[in-house]
């Protein structure tokens, strides 16, 4: 948990969503563009906003990946919001980076899985 | 856009080593040191703390004012002229903050902390970026 390789993929994947983020801020709507027709029709938000808030939370598990604090959460939410990403922008020229991220944002959440917080909580019960 | 993508990743790496030493400070614990073994010296001696905070924390304030103002810079909040002015005075003053506690480590301490000449090696870089881009 505590190893160097760990720590690269956890900053790597940390600045990628903290730019990323930034970048969204810089031009909404343009990576609004991405989504597919069917999914921006279900927002319940302008696609300006909901690409905002987007960026924010892309900034907030950036930082919390970056600073390594909530490690498991960050990383385990990073990785549900890259499958939706995948799912709501469908197969396109940078799908296979997104896939990248995913594996690497699941790697981070099964290094940091919190196995001893479950067997205190079962001991428990 | 280049300049401010560096800068922000320098950035970045400096906010995830200036965590990890407040971090281990915090827990009592030695950070890990992968070249030399006094880093405990340096992080221990009276110069790791400057007006208040320890130096990390000062580290980690200049980090995150570094990668917030080329956030704005990138995004294009105003008034840009002076976030470039205050982005350009903070790496300035990092570079000089830097050389300082080179020499304190080097001819007063007379140990290294690998930390802190990574910390320093990253706003090294953070001055010959803007630097060559400046002139180019």
């Amino acid at each position: 948990m505590n190893s160097a390789p760990f720590h690269i993929l956890r900053v790597g994947l940390a600045i990628t969503f903290l730019w990323i983020g930034v970048l969204i801020l810089q031009n909404p709507e343009a990576w609004g563009g991405y989504l597919n027709p069917w999914a921006a029709r279900l927002l319940p938000f302008s696609l300006e906003t909901t690409m905002i808030g987007t960026a924010i939370f892309d900034i907030v598990v950036g930082f919390l990946l970056l600073t390594n604090y909530f490690t498991f959460w960050a990383s385990a939410v990073a990785s549900l919001h890259l499958i939706i990403v995948m799912t709501v922008s469908g197969i396109n020229p940078i799908t296979i980076r997104d896939l990248g991220l995913l594996a690497g944002a699941l790697a981070l959440a099964a290094n940091t899985f919190p196995y001893g917080f479950i067997k205190s909580k079962q001991q428990h019960s | 856009m280049t300049l401010e993508a560096i800068l922000f990743t320098l950035a970045c790496i400096g906010i995830s080593e200036t965590s990890y030493l407040i971090e281990k400070r915090k827990k009592g614990e030695k950070p890990v040191c992968f070249v030399g073994e006094r880093c405990d010296e340096v992080l221990g001696s009276k110069y790791s703390k400057v007006i208040l905070f320890h130096n990390d924390v000062w580290g980690l304030l200049f980090y995150i004012a570094v990668a917030v103002l080329t956030a704005f810079l990138v995004i294009g909040v105003e008034p840009l002229i002076w976030w470039e002015r205050l982005m350009r005075v903070s790496v300035a003053s990092g570079v000089l903050f830097s050389l300082i506690l080179i020499y304190l480590q080097w001819k007063v301490i007379k140990a290294w902390c690998f930390w802190c000449v990574l910390s320093a090696i990253t706003v090294f870089g953070m001055g010959i970026i803007l630097i060559i881009f400046t002139i180019l």
